[in-house]
Protein backbone atom coordinates (compact mmCIF):
# COMPACT_ATOMS: atom_id res chain seq x y z
CA UNK A 1 0.00 0.00 0.00
CA UNK A 2 1.14 3.59 -0.54
CA UNK A 3 2.16 5.44 2.62
CA UNK A 4 -0.99 7.57 2.56
CA UNK A 5 -3.57 7.60 5.38
CA UNK A 6 -6.44 7.34 2.89
CA UNK A 7 -5.51 3.68 2.36
CA UNK A 8 -5.81 2.81 6.05
CA UNK A 9 -9.54 1.97 5.75
CA UNK A 10 -8.71 -0.49 2.96
CA UNK A 11 -6.35 -2.43 5.21
CA UNK A 12 -8.76 -2.23 8.15
CA UNK A 13 -11.46 -3.64 5.89
CA UNK A 14 -9.30 -6.67 5.13
CA UNK A 15 -7.73 -7.57 8.47
CA UNK A 16 -10.96 -7.70 10.48
CA UNK A 17 -12.61 -10.41 8.34
CA UNK A 18 -9.30 -12.33 8.22
CA UNK A 19 -9.04 -12.33 12.02
CA UNK A 20 -12.66 -13.48 12.22
CA UNK A 21 -11.93 -16.31 9.76
CA UNK A 22 -8.99 -17.42 11.90
CA UNK A 23 -11.32 -17.62 14.88
CA UNK A 24 -11.24 -14.49 17.00
CA UNK A 25 -14.41 -12.90 18.35
CA UNK A 26 -15.66 -9.45 17.40
CA UNK A 27 -13.83 -7.67 20.21
CA UNK A 28 -10.48 -9.33 19.41
CA UNK A 29 -10.97 -8.65 15.69
CA UNK A 30 -11.41 -4.95 16.47
CA UNK A 31 -8.30 -4.98 18.64
CA UNK A 32 -6.19 -6.73 15.97
CA UNK A 33 -7.47 -4.29 13.34
CA UNK A 34 -6.51 -1.39 15.60
CA UNK A 35 -3.03 -2.81 16.23
CA UNK A 36 -2.34 -3.21 12.50
CA UNK A 37 -3.70 0.28 11.78
CA UNK A 38 -1.44 1.73 14.48
CA UNK A 39 1.62 -0.06 13.13
CA UNK A 40 0.99 1.28 9.63
CA UNK A 41 0.32 4.76 11.00
CA UNK A 42 3.66 4.62 12.82
CA UNK A 43 5.43 3.79 9.55
CA UNK A 44 3.66 6.64 7.74
CA UNK A 45 4.54 9.12 10.47
CA UNK A 46 8.00 8.03 11.57
CA UNK A 47 9.58 6.15 8.64
CA UNK A 48 8.11 8.24 5.83
CA UNK A 49 7.54 11.45 7.83
CA UNK A 50 4.00 11.72 6.45
CA UNK A 51 5.18 11.53 2.82
CA UNK A 52 2.61 9.67 0.73
CA UNK A 53 4.97 8.41 -1.98
CA UNK A 54 6.46 5.59 0.07
CA UNK A 55 5.48 1.96 -0.13
CA UNK A 56 4.49 -0.37 2.69
CA UNK A 57 4.30 -4.09 2.07
CA UNK A 58 1.76 -5.68 4.37
CA UNK A 59 1.41 -9.42 4.74
CA UNK A 60 -1.12 -10.97 7.09
CA UNK A 61 -0.78 -14.71 7.30
CA UNK A 62 -2.64 -17.38 9.20
CA UNK A 63 -0.20 -19.57 11.10
CA UNK A 64 -0.80 -22.90 12.85
CA UNK A 65 -1.37 -21.09 16.14
CA UNK A 66 -2.84 -17.77 15.03
CA UNK A 67 -1.86 -14.79 12.93
CA UNK A 68 1.41 -13.24 11.79
CA UNK A 69 1.59 -9.70 10.44
CA UNK A 70 4.72 -8.68 8.55
CA UNK A 71 5.38 -5.21 7.18
CA UNK A 72 8.30 -3.89 5.19
CA UNK A 73 9.06 -0.26 4.40
CA UNK A 74 12.01 1.60 2.93
CA UNK A 75 11.66 4.75 4.98
CA UNK A 76 13.92 5.97 7.74
CA UNK A 77 14.96 3.21 10.09
CA UNK A 78 13.28 3.43 13.48
CA UNK A 79 15.35 4.63 16.41
CA UNK A 80 15.00 1.72 18.79
CA UNK A 81 15.56 3.96 21.78
CA UNK A 82 12.46 5.93 20.79
CA UNK A 83 10.17 2.95 20.18
CA UNK A 84 8.51 2.89 23.53
CA UNK A 85 4.99 2.58 24.72
CA UNK A 86 3.75 5.41 26.89
CA UNK A 87 3.19 4.77 30.56
CA UNK A 88 -0.35 3.65 31.03
CA UNK A 89 -2.95 5.71 32.85
CA UNK A 90 -1.36 9.08 32.18
CA UNK A 91 -2.75 12.00 30.24
CA UNK A 92 0.03 12.47 27.70
CA UNK A 93 -1.05 11.92 24.08
CA UNK A 94 2.22 10.46 22.71
CA UNK A 95 3.08 6.77 22.43
CA UNK A 96 -0.49 5.50 22.51
CA UNK A 97 -0.15 3.57 19.24
CA UNK A 98 2.92 1.63 20.33
CA UNK A 99 1.23 0.84 23.62
CA UNK A 100 -1.81 -0.54 21.76
CA UNK A 101 0.32 -2.71 19.46
CA UNK A 102 2.22 -4.23 22.37
CA UNK A 103 -0.94 -4.69 24.41
CA UNK A 104 -2.90 -6.43 21.65
CA UNK A 105 -0.24 -8.55 19.98
CA UNK A 106 1.71 -11.35 21.70
CA UNK A 107 5.08 -10.63 20.06
CA UNK A 108 6.36 -7.53 18.28
CA UNK A 109 9.76 -7.11 16.65
CA UNK A 110 11.50 -4.48 14.55
CA UNK A 111 14.48 -5.31 12.36
CA UNK A 112 16.60 -3.35 9.90
CA UNK A 113 17.24 -5.53 6.84
CA UNK A 114 18.90 -4.89 3.46
CA UNK A 115 15.39 -4.76 1.97
CA UNK A 116 14.16 -2.19 4.49
CA UNK A 117 12.60 -1.93 7.91
CA UNK A 118 10.83 -5.12 8.86
CA UNK A 119 8.07 -5.23 11.45
CA UNK A 120 6.69 -8.56 12.59
CA UNK A 121 3.88 -9.08 15.07
CA UNK A 122 2.14 -12.28 16.02
CA UNK A 123 -0.95 -13.18 17.96
CA UNK A 124 -1.86 -16.62 19.18
CA UNK A 125 -5.41 -17.88 19.03
CA UNK A 126 -6.22 -19.33 22.41
CA UNK A 127 -8.59 -22.16 21.69
CA UNK A 128 -11.16 -23.04 24.31
CA UNK A 129 -11.81 -26.74 24.85
CA UNK B 1 -15.68 11.36 8.44
CA UNK B 2 -18.39 14.00 8.84
CA UNK B 3 -18.36 16.64 11.56
CA UNK B 4 -21.09 19.07 12.54
CA UNK B 5 -21.39 21.59 15.35
CA UNK B 6 -24.56 22.89 16.99
CA UNK B 7 -25.46 24.95 20.02
CA UNK B 8 -27.40 23.78 23.05
CA UNK B 9 -27.60 26.76 25.35
CA UNK B 10 -24.05 27.75 26.19
CA UNK B 11 -22.69 24.36 25.13
CA UNK B 12 -21.24 23.54 21.74
CA UNK B 13 -22.12 20.00 20.71
CA UNK B 14 -19.85 18.39 18.14
CA UNK B 15 -21.19 15.38 16.24
CA UNK B 16 -18.77 13.06 14.46
CA UNK B 17 -19.69 10.31 12.05
CA UNK B 18 -17.43 7.72 10.43
CA UNK B 19 -13.78 6.82 11.02
CA UNK B 20 -11.32 8.90 13.05
CA UNK B 21 -7.80 7.89 12.05
CA UNK B 22 -4.44 9.36 11.07
CA UNK B 23 -5.99 10.88 7.96
CA UNK B 24 -9.09 12.41 9.53
CA UNK B 25 -8.10 13.30 13.09
CA UNK B 26 -6.54 16.66 12.06
CA UNK B 27 -10.00 17.83 10.89
CA UNK B 28 -11.54 16.75 14.17
CA UNK B 29 -8.76 18.52 16.07
CA UNK B 30 -9.35 21.80 14.20
CA UNK B 31 -13.10 21.65 14.76
CA UNK B 32 -12.83 20.87 18.48
CA UNK B 33 -10.23 23.55 19.19
CA UNK B 34 -12.27 26.12 17.26
CA UNK B 35 -15.51 25.19 19.03
CA UNK B 36 -13.79 25.36 22.40
CA UNK B 37 -12.88 28.99 21.74
CA UNK B 38 -16.53 29.93 21.37
CA UNK B 39 -18.23 28.24 24.31
CA UNK B 40 -17.60 27.54 27.98
CA UNK B 41 -18.50 23.90 27.47
CA UNK B 42 -17.89 21.42 24.67
CA UNK B 43 -19.69 18.08 24.37
CA UNK B 44 -18.54 15.49 21.82
CA UNK B 45 -21.03 12.92 20.56
CA UNK B 46 -19.15 9.71 19.68
CA UNK B 47 -22.23 7.57 18.95
CA UNK B 48 -21.79 7.57 15.18
CA UNK B 49 -18.05 6.89 15.19
CA UNK B 50 -17.34 3.48 13.67
CA UNK B 51 -13.62 3.54 14.36
CA UNK B 52 -11.14 5.62 16.32
CA UNK B 53 -7.40 5.11 16.56
CA UNK B 54 -4.72 6.51 18.86
CA UNK B 55 -4.41 9.72 16.84
CA UNK B 56 -8.08 10.36 17.59
CA UNK B 57 -7.62 9.57 21.27
CA UNK B 58 -4.53 11.81 21.37
CA UNK B 59 -6.60 14.61 19.83
CA UNK B 60 -9.21 14.26 22.58
CA UNK B 61 -6.48 14.36 25.24
CA UNK B 62 -5.09 17.56 23.70
CA UNK B 63 -8.53 19.18 23.67
CA UNK B 64 -9.18 18.10 27.25
CA UNK B 65 -5.91 19.62 28.45
CA UNK B 66 -6.61 22.84 26.55
CA UNK B 67 -10.10 23.03 28.05
CA UNK B 68 -8.62 22.66 31.52
CA UNK B 69 -6.10 25.44 30.84
CA UNK B 70 -8.98 27.70 29.76
CA UNK B 71 -11.20 26.72 32.72
CA UNK B 72 -13.71 25.24 30.32
CA UNK B 73 -15.45 21.89 30.25
CA UNK B 74 -15.01 19.09 27.69
CA UNK B 75 -17.26 16.04 28.00
CA UNK B 76 -17.90 12.94 25.90
CA UNK B 77 -21.11 11.00 25.37
CA UNK B 78 -22.56 8.16 23.30
CA UNK B 79 -19.53 5.86 23.30
CA UNK B 80 -20.21 2.68 21.32
CA UNK B 81 -18.64 -0.60 22.50
CA UNK B 82 -16.02 -0.29 19.75
CA UNK B 83 -15.00 3.21 20.82
CA UNK B 84 -15.11 2.31 24.50
CA UNK B 85 -12.73 -0.61 23.79
CA UNK B 86 -10.12 1.78 22.35
CA UNK B 87 -10.44 4.05 25.39
CA UNK B 88 -9.84 1.08 27.65
CA UNK B 89 -6.90 -0.19 25.57
CA UNK B 90 -5.25 3.20 25.92
CA UNK B 91 -6.14 3.46 29.62
CA UNK B 92 -7.35 7.04 29.28
CA UNK B 93 -11.05 6.61 29.97
CA UNK B 94 -10.57 7.76 33.57
CA UNK B 95 -9.35 11.24 32.60
CA UNK B 96 -12.52 12.09 30.67
CA UNK B 97 -16.03 12.89 31.84
CA UNK B 98 -18.08 10.30 29.95
CA UNK B 99 -21.88 10.19 29.76
CA UNK B 100 -24.37 7.87 28.14
CA UNK B 101 -26.68 10.48 26.66
CA UNK B 102 -26.64 14.06 25.45
CA UNK B 103 -29.09 15.00 28.18
CA UNK B 104 -26.75 13.67 30.87
CA UNK B 105 -23.74 15.35 29.23
CA UNK B 106 -25.51 18.72 29.13
CA UNK B 107 -26.53 18.43 32.73
CA UNK B 108 -23.04 17.66 33.98
CA UNK B 109 -21.93 21.21 34.80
Amino acid sequence: MPSAPRYLPVVRGAIGPLAAAVGWDESDCRAITLALDEAIANIIRHAYHNRDDGLIEVECRETPDGLEITMLDTGEAPDRTKICARAIACDQPGGLGTHIIKDVMDTVSYQATPAGNRFVATKRLRKTI
Amino acid sequence: MKISVRDAGETKIVEVEGDVDLGTSPDLRRTLFDALLHAPKLALNLAAIRYIDSSGIATLIEVLKDSQRRNKEFVLFGLSPAVRQVFHLTHVIRIFQVFQTEEEALGSA
